[in-house]
C-alpha cells in the first residue's frame, strides 16, 4: 500500500499535465454554440477537410449559457466564435462590447432583418415556431391549425409547453401573442387573457427539451407549442412528431452568428463565419441539419424539398423585437407571478 | 510540535479562507451591488415577496423531512448488513450503495421511464389494479421527496457501515454482562458511539437536498424551492436578486450546520482499544432466515430498478419505443456506435483523472483539518470545522460562476491568476464540492479513533510520521475511504459546476450525456451512463479491496 499511493499520485499528475497543457496539432478554433451535436460535427468536419491544418473546437450549451460565458470571459475570452442563439441574445452581447465587428463575404447576400448594427453579428439562419403533435394520435387534418385552435376544448389537459421562463423560443411564442393583443386592442388584458386560457389546456410545464420529446412521443400529453428545426431533427429519428405552420402567422426568429472581441484566431473566425454564411454552408445546413436559411440568392432548386413546402407555405408575422426586448421580461413575470398553474383543476 | 500545528493552521486556514470563503464573498458583494454604491434594496424585496419566503420555508421542510426519511432507510439497512450473517449478503449489501452510481440527467430520464405518468411500474399497477388513470403522478413535494431519500439514504448507509466498523465488540459484550437487554445496548452504547457519524451524515443530506436542483426542477411542477428560484432569476437576468437567494439559501444552511456541529463535538465517546469488530450472527429462527435475505433482496430490487431501467433503454434502437409498456425491439446499436466513435474515450479519460486529483486533494485537506480539530484542538477549530461544510451551502453553478470571475484575470497578488480554460479550475471546483464529504468522513473518523493509540505509539518511540503511517491512517481507512469513494463517485459525474467550467479539451463524462440529450439521442445517453455506472463500480470495488488490504496490513 505505501508503495502505491506515490505512484498513484505521480500518474495523476502526468495524466493532469496532458489534460492541461498536451498541444493538439494545428490551430484552434474554438466555437461556443447551442446548435447540438450532430450540427457541429458536420461543420466541424466540413470545415476541418477545407482548413486541414485547423482543429475545430466546439463547445455546445444552451445559448442562455452561451451569453453568460461570453459575458463572464470578458476579460480572458476562450472562444473565437459564437454561433447560434436568438438575435436578441446577440443584441445585448453588441451592447455590452462582446463583440467584434465583421463584414463577412455574404452580407449583401442575406435579409436586411438578418444584418445586425455595425456588423457586430449577422442572421444565418430562421427558426419558425409551430403547432407540434403526436402524428401516431392525431393526423395532420385534426391537428389545430392556428393559434386559437389550440384553445379549443378538444385539447384541454392534453397541451405540454416547454418552461417559457427557461426556453427562447417559448419566450418568443408568448412575447408574439402579447404584441397580438396589444395590437388588436391596446392593451396587454388580451394577450394576458390568451396566456390564461393556455394555461387552463395545459396539462403540465416541462423543463427540458429532452423531456418534452419524451412526454410527446409516449402520448403524456398530445400538443405542444415549439421550434421546426428541432421538430424535424426528431422526426429524422424516427420519431412520431409532426408540425402545423399556423395559418395567420408565425413569428421567426433570426439565429445569428459573431466573432467574439479579443478572440485569439480571429483569421480563423472570420473564415469560419464565411463558410457558415456561404452557399455551401447553408445548403449542408438545409439538407443535413433542417433549418431555414437567410440567404436571399440560392436557386430554389438546390433546396431540399421540406424546405421549399415551407418556405412556399410560411408566413413569417411581424414582431415589434424591440418592444419584446424592453417588456418581455416584465410580460413574463406577470405571468409567472399570476397565470402559471392557474387555470389547472 | 506547537509550532509546526501552528504552520499547519496557518496553511489550512489560508488555503480555505482563499478557495472557500472568497467565492462566498464574492457572491454577498454582488447581492448588495446598486449603481456603484452599496444597497439593501434586493433584500427589502425578498423579504416583500410572499412567494419567495414560501419558497425559503419548502427548501428547509423539503431538508428535515429528507434527512428524516433518508436515516429511516439507511440506518437499518446498514444495521442489517453489518451485523447478521445469511446467504447473499455481500452481492446485496454493496448494491444497497447503488443510487450513488446512478448518473445525473440519464438517472432522473431513468426513474420517468419507471415511475412516470407513462413509466413501466405506473403502467404495471394501473394494469394491475384496472384504473382508468395513472395510480400516481410524479409531481409536487412528495415526487421530490421520494427522488431525495432515494439518492441520500446512502450518506447513511454507508456513514453508518463505516462507524459500526470501528464499534468495539468487547464495549457490547461488556454491556450485555452487565445486564443490559438489546434495546437498552443499542440506545445507550450503540447509538451514542454512532453519534458522529450519524451527524455527519445528517448535515450531508441537509446540505445536499438544500443545493439539490434537479430533483425540484425536473418534478417540482408549481412547487418552489430556493435552487429553482435562484435558477429563474439568473434566466431573467436579475442577477442581484439571484445572489440575494444564494446568500439566504446559505445563511439557513449555516444556521442549520451550526447546531448540527456542536451536536457532534459534543459526544466524545471514543471506543478504547483496537478491539475487534462484532461478528455477524446468522440468523436463528427459520421464518428469519427466510424472511430477512427475501426481504433484503426485495428492497434492494427497488432500489437498482431505475439502474436496470437505463440498461434497458442502452439497448432500445431509436425511435422505436413510443408507448408499449416494455420496448418491442432491442439491438446493440447505441453501444456499437459509442465505441465506433474516438470522441468518446476523451471525457471518460478527463473525468477520471479529474475526479481522483480533486478526492486526493480533498481528502488531504479533509486529514489535516481533522487533525487540527479533533486531535489538536487548535483555537478556532469551530470555524475551521465550519469552513469545511461552507462550499456545501452555495449552489454549485453560483460557485462555479464566482470562480470563473475570480480566476480569469492574472493579478498573482491578489491571489488571482488565469485557471479559466485549464483543467485546473475544474479540478478546484470539484474539490470544493466534495471537500464536505471527505471532511465529514474524516472528522467522524477522527472522532472514533482512540488517542490513546496515537499516545502509546509516540511513547514508544515512533514519530510522528510513523505514527500517522502506521496507527493513525489505518485506523481511519474505512472512515476516509467511505468518504473518498462518495466524493469520487460526486467527481466523476459532477455536472453542475461542470457545465460553467469545462471547455472542449476538459470535457466531463456529464457534459457528453448532456450533449446526447440535447439531441434526443437518449438510447446513446443510456449506453454512456450505463459505462459511467460500470466505471464507478469498479471504482467502489477497488476500494473495498484497499480496505481489505489496510486490514490485513494493520493486523
Amino acid at each position: 500500500m505505501r508503495m502505491v499511493k506515490p505512484v498513484c499520485g505521480d500518474l495523476l499528475l502526468i495524466g493532469l499535465v496532458m489534460v492541461t497543457g498536451c498541444a493538439e496539432p494545428g490551430a484552434v478554433l474554438t466555437i461556443y454554440s447551442p446548435h447540438g451535436r450532430d450540427h457541429l460535427v458536420l461543420f466541424e468536419d466540413r470545415f476541418e477537410t477545407l482548413h486541414p491544418d485547423v482543429n475545430v473546437q466546439w463547445v455546445d450549451m444552451g445559448s442562455q449559457e452561451v451569453f453568460d460565458r461570453v459575458r463572464s470571459e470578458r476579460a480572458n475570452p476562450q472562444a473565437d466564435v459564437w454561433f447560434g442563439g436568438p438575435e436578441v441574445f446577440f443584441a445585448r452581447a453588441a451592447a455590452e462590447g462582446l463583440l467584434e465587428p465583421y463584414r463577412p463575404v455574404w452580407a449583401d447576400s442575406v435579409l436586411p432583418a438578418a444584418r445586425g448594427p455595425d456588423d457586430l453579428y449577422f442572421g444565418v439562419y430562421l427558426t419558425p415556431a409551430v403547432i407540434t403533435f403526436n402524428s401516431d394520435a392525431v393526423s395532420r387534418d385534426q391537428a389545430p391549425q392556428d393559434w386559437d385552435d389550440v384553445l379549443d376544448p378538444r385539447w384541454r389537459g392534453q397541451v405540454l409547453i416547454r418552461d417559457p421562463l427557461a426556453s427562447g423560443t417559448m419566450h418568443m411564442i408568448f412575447g408574439t401573442i402579447m404584441y397580438r393583443g396589444l395590437q388588436a386592442t391596446g392593451d396587454t388584458a388580451a394577450g394576458y387573457e390568451w396566456l390564461r386560457r393556455l394555461d387552463a389546456q395545459t396539462k403540465e410545464y416541462v423543463l427540458n427539451p429532452a423531456i418534452l420529446y419524451q412526454k410527446l412521443v409516449r402520448r403524456e400529453g398530445l400538443l405542444t407549442l415549439w421550434d421546426l428545426p428541432d421538430v424535424l431533427h426528431v422526426q429524422d429519428r424516427g420519431f412520431p412528431l409532426d408540425y402545423v405552420l399556423p395559418k395567420s402567422g408565425t413569428p421567426v426568429l433570426v439565429d445569428g452568428i459573431a466573432v467574439i472581441k479579443g478572440a485569439e484566431q480571429p483569421e480563423l473566425a472570420r473564415a469560419f463565419v464565411d463558410y457558415v454564411g456561404s452557399v455551401e454552408g447553408q445548403l449542408l445546413a438545409a439538407r443535413r441539419a433542417f433549418r431555414n436559411l437567410t440567404r436571399t440568392d440560392i436557386p430554389a432548386d438546390s433546396l431540399p424539398e421540406w424546405l421549399i413546402q415551407v418556405t412556399s407555405k410560411l408566413k413569417p408575422m411581424n414582431l415589434d423585437w424591440d418592444l419584446l426586448e424592453s417588456h418581455g421580461r416584465e410580460w413574463m413575470r406577470y405571468w409567472d407571478a399570476h397565470i402559471r398553474g392557474r387555470g389547472q383543476r | 510540535m506547537l509550532n509546526r500545528t501552528r504552520l499547519l493552521t496557518a496553511i489550512v486556514f489560508a488555503l480555505l479562507l482563499w478557495a472557500v470563503v472568497y467565492p462566498n464573498l464574492v457572491v454577498i458583494g454582488e447581492s448588495v451591488r446598486g449603481d456603484g454604491t452599496v444597497t439593501v434594496r434586493h433584500y427589502a424585496e425578498f423579504f416583500g415577496t410572499p412567494s419567495e419566503l414560501r419558497a425559503l420555508w419548502s427548501s428547509a421542510w423539503i431538508s428535515v423531512a429528507t434527512v428524516l426519511l433518508s436515516a429511516l432507510i439507511g440506518v437499518p439497512l446498514a444495521f442489517l448488513f453489518a451485523r447478521y450473517e445469511f446467504p447473499g449478503r455481500r452481492a446485496l449489501g454493496a448494491l444497497a450503495a447503488m443510487p450513488v452510481l446512478l448518473p445525473p440527467l440519464v438517472g432522473v430520464i431513468a426513474i420517468l421511464f419507471l415511475y412516470g405518468e407513462s413509466g413501466i411500474a405506473t403502467r404495471l399497477v394501473q394494469v394491475a389494479l384496472g384504473l382508468n388513470s395513472p395510480p400516481w403522478r410524479l409531481r409536487g413535494p412528495g415526487a421530490i421527496l421520494a427522488v431525495h431519500a432515494y439518492s441520500m439514504y446512502v450518506y447513511f448507509y454507508l456513514f453508518t457501515l463505516a462507524g459500526l466498523a470501528r464499534l468495539d465488540l468487547a464495549v457490547l459484550e461488556a454491556a450485555a454482562s452487565l445486564g443490559a437487554g438489546r434495546l437498552r445496548t443499542l440506545t445507550r452504547v450503540t447509538l451514542p458511539l454512532l453519534t458522529p457519524a450519524l451527524a455527519g451524515a445528517s448535515l450531508l443530506t441537509f446540505m445536499t437536498s438544500m443545493a439539490s436542483f434537479s430533483a425540484p426542477y425536473v418534478l417540482g411542477g408549481g412547487f418552489r424551492v430556493m435552487t429553482t428560484q435562484i435558477f429563474n432569476s439568473k434566466l431573467q437576468g436579475e442577477t442581484a436578486m439571484a445572489m440575494v437567494e444564494t446568500v439566504m439559501l446559505a445563511a439557513v444552511s449555516l444556521l442549520v450546520l451550526w447546531p448540527l456541529a456542536r451536536w457532534e463535538g459534543s459526544r466524545q465517546y471514543v471506543a478504547p482499544g483496537k478491539g475487534m469488530a462484532p461478528l455477524r450472527v446468522p440468523l436463528r429462527s427459520r421464518w428469519a432466515s427466510v424472511g430477512v435475505p427475501s426481504l433484503a433482496g426485495l428492497g434492494v430490487l427497488l432500489l437498482v430498478l431505475p439502474h436496470l431501467t437505463l440498461l434497458l433503454v442502452s439497448f432500445v434502437p431509436d425511435g422505436t419505443w413510443t408507448t408499449q409498456t416494455l420496448p418491442p425491439r432491442y439491438s446493440l446499436e447505441n453501444y456499437v456506435e459509442l465505441f465506433a466513435e474516438a470522441r468518446t474515450f476523451r471525457p471518460i479519460v478527463n473525468s477520471l483523472l479529474m475526479a481522483s486529483a480533486a478526492t486526493f486533494i480533498a481528502v488531504a485537506i479533509a486529514l489535516a483539518v481533522g487533525h487540527l480539530v479533533v486531535r489538536r484542538r487548535v483555537a478556532g477549530r469551530r470555524l475551521l470545522e465550519g469552513t469545511l461544510a461552507l462550499p456545501w451551502a452555495l449552489p454549485g453553478t453560483v460557485l462555479a460562476i464566482a470562480l470563473a470571475t475570480t480566476f480569469s484575470v492574472d493579478r498573482p497578488w491578489t491571489g488571482r491568476v488565469v485557471l479559466v480554460g485549464t483543467a485546473w479550475i475544474l479540478v478546484m471546483a470539484y474539490v470544493l464540492r466534495v471537500l464536505p464529504l471527505t471532511g465529514r468522513a474524516a472528522l467522524a473518523g477522527f472522532r472514533q479513533l482512540d488517542p490513546s493509540l496515537e499516545e502509546a505509539a509516540a511513547s514508544l518511540g515512533a514519530g510522528p510520521w510513523r505514527t500517522l503511517r502506521r496507527i493513525t491512517l489505518p485506523g481511519l481507512t474505512p472512515a476516509i475511504v467511505a468518504g473518498a469513494s462518495l466524493a469520487f463517485v460526486t467527481g466523476l459525474g459532477e455536472f453542475v459546476a461542470s457545465i460553467v467550467l469545462y471547455t472542449h479539451r476538459t470535457r466531463p463524462i456529464a457534459i457528453e450525456i448532456l450533449s446526447q440529450l440535447r439531441d434526443f439521442d437518449l438510447g446513446a445517453a443510456a449506453a454512456y451512463g450505463v459505462l459511467l455506472m460500470v466505471l464507478v463500480a469498479a471504482a467502489f470495488m477497488l476500494g473495498q479491496r484497499w480496505i481489505q488490504a489496510g486490514k490485513q496490513a494493520a493486523d
